[in-house]
């Protein structure tokens, strides 16, 4: 069956909660104390949970926030950054659904397709920690138009590629290279 | 893959139809178009077996629950409120479809065990029966395009449910939670994290195929099986009586309570399980059923349905808990703890 996914699972805090314990770190992780039955939450800095889960008698169990995980792993100037191009972006909203970057911020949902074009800069580095999103190079929609099809497969024989050649493939990379510049002339050709 | 700790996989594939804002942002006459729209595919369209539509206004909280239970609905559609909810079970519990929950469409898959592989075949399938009528949001870089971005991508939510009580008792799980964060994986607790019952799910876009996902979850599955037996048999080598001493007071309470809530059942049983799995308790009158089967068939709404013939409407009521100890003294009443 699937676990219950309240937000208190699902919290995404964005660095602003300080540990609930030491109140000085960054809040990143989730403490699930379990004690006589009772379920207790925190929001803990790593230290201060390891600490906690240690010395708690019963059932401990940490869950990692990822976001703020990936924002620790940055240094500290891109961090800043990311929280710049924020501000910048506060006043935008979707002229087809009426969803305000605040909107996003809150409830960590959009409200349309065109929602991911409108907050792209914010949806990359908050969804993947980077500036363009996670190339998706899963399952494609066999009904979509043909040039969906054409990009996606591009993307699986770029991924290919770069392994190739850091394996020191080089045959069949530029066997993959080739495919590539003919499926890119392809998708130009539809274009024109 | 077949272990004791490995109990169960879950599959959730989210999509939605191109054309419409996603359902909190959309208005009801659209998403009751969708919703007829979808049970006219899933009533009219040729599947392997037949597709059957529930009216959820017609369900009380019993049947909601019995689903969520059941591994056929997710417990935040159950808590959902809004205009066009759907809900349709595929085959006998095969599958099952959210409509209109956080996203248009939610197709769903729960089976005991562990072939993630299996779900994904059959998910996948009915994902393309799906759409062969529908147009899906999909963009080439983002993949399926989801209410939640952080479900973009494949759209598809993996969770693998394994029985941990020597991890979660030792407190050993934060570390296996923060390698897993690092590589978009999650722990995630099933009721609450009692009986060491937690999921691995994947967590946000990977960039990787879905098989490609499911494989990188059964590695993390077997590396946690691995630490959570070692750990077991540290316990048994290290507090020997005091590791016999919690199982066999938890093989006497379900012997012998007359009032058992849920939550205590599952922490027994779990306890139970450990001693079953090192061979140091017999319990004949739990046949082949997996623990875990037990304990799912223990949940509130099951034993109203399958042991009260629904004859209790409230599922905190006293006789439930009651009759969850009747069924707990009677599996366990042949059962020793081998000296």
């Amino acid at each position: 069956m699937f676990a219950d996914e309240s937000p208190d699972w699902n919290l995404d805090l964005d660095g602003s909660v300080t540990c609930e314990l030491c109140g000085e770190e960054p809040a990143a992780l989730h403490l699930l104390r379990v004690v006589d039955g009772v379920i207790s939450h925190t929001h803990l800095c790593p230290s201060c949970a390891e600490t906690v889960a240690d010395q708690t008698e019963g059932l401990a169990l940490v869950l990692a926030v990822p976001s703020v995980l990936r924002r620790l792993g940055k240094s500290a100037p891109e961090a800043e950054g990311i929280q710049a191009s924020d501000t910048d972006q506060d006043v935008r909203f979707c002229a087809v659904c009426g969803t305000t970057l605040s909107d996003l911020k809150e409830s960590g949902v959009v409200g349309c397709v065109k929602c991911y074009q409108v907050f792209s800069e914010y949806l990359a580095a908050s969804v993947s920690g980077a500036a363009e999103p996670v190339e998706h190079l899963g399952k494609i929609p066999h009904c979509g138009p043909e040039d969906d099809s054409l990009r996606h497969e591009m993307m699986r024989l770029e991924r290919m590629l770069r392994e190739l050649v850091a394996c020191e493939r080089f045959e069949e990379a530029a066997g993959v290279r080739d495919r590539l510049t003919e499926l890119g002339e392809r998708l130009e050709g539809g274009a024109a | 893959m077949t272990s004791s700790v490995l109990t169960a996989s879950a599959l959730g594939l989210s999509r939605n139809e191109s054309g419409r804002r996603f359902p909190h942002a959309e208005d009801a006459a659209a998403l009751e178009e969708l919703r007829s729209g979808v049970i006219e595919i899933l009533t009219g369209g040729s599947w392997d077996q037949p597709w059957h539509v529930h009216d959820l206004e017609k369900m009380d909280a019993v049947e909601v629950d019995h689903l969520v239970e059941r591994g056929l609905m997710t417990p935040a559609f159950a808590d959902r409120t809004g205009e066009g909810r759907g809900f349709a079970v595929y085959g006998d519990g095969e599958a099952s479809l959210e409509i209109n929950g956080e996203d248009h469409l939610r197709l769903l898959a729960y089976r005991r065990g562990g072939d993630l592989t299996a779900l994904w075949s059959l998910l996948s399938r009915l994902d393309d029966g799906l759409e062969t009528v529908l147009s899906y949001a999909f963009d080439p870089q983002w993949g399926y395009l989801t209410a939640r971005p952080h479900r973009a991508g494949s759209g598809m939510r993996a969770y693998a449910t394994l029985h941990l009580p020597a991890l979660t008792l030792m407190g050993r799980l934060s570390e296996t939670a923060l390698e897993l964060a690092g590589q978009r994986f999650g722990l995630t607790p099933l009721w609450g994290g009692l009986g060491g019952i937690i999921q691995v799910s994947n967590l946000g876009p990977q960039g990787k195929p879905e098989t490609e996902i499911l494989q990188q979850i059964g590695h993390i599955v077997r590396g946690v099986i691995e630490k959570e037996r070692s750990v077991r048999k540290m316990l048994f080598r290290e507090n020997p009586v005091q590791s016999r001493d919690q199982i066999g007071r938890a093989l006497g309470l379900l012997q012998q309570a007359w009032s058992m809530p849920f939550h205590e059942s599952v922490n027994l049983i779990s306890a139970v399980e450990v001693g079953i799995d090192a061979g140091l308790v017999e319990a004949p009158g739990l046949g082949s059923e997996p623990t875990f089967g037990l304990m799912s068939r223990l949940q509130p709404a099951h034993v109203v349905v399958d042991y009260m013939d629904r004859r209790v409407g409230c599922l905190e009521s006293p006789a439930v808990d009651e009759q969850r100890a009747r069924l707990l003294r009677e599996l366990f009443a042949g059962a020793v703890i081998m000296s």
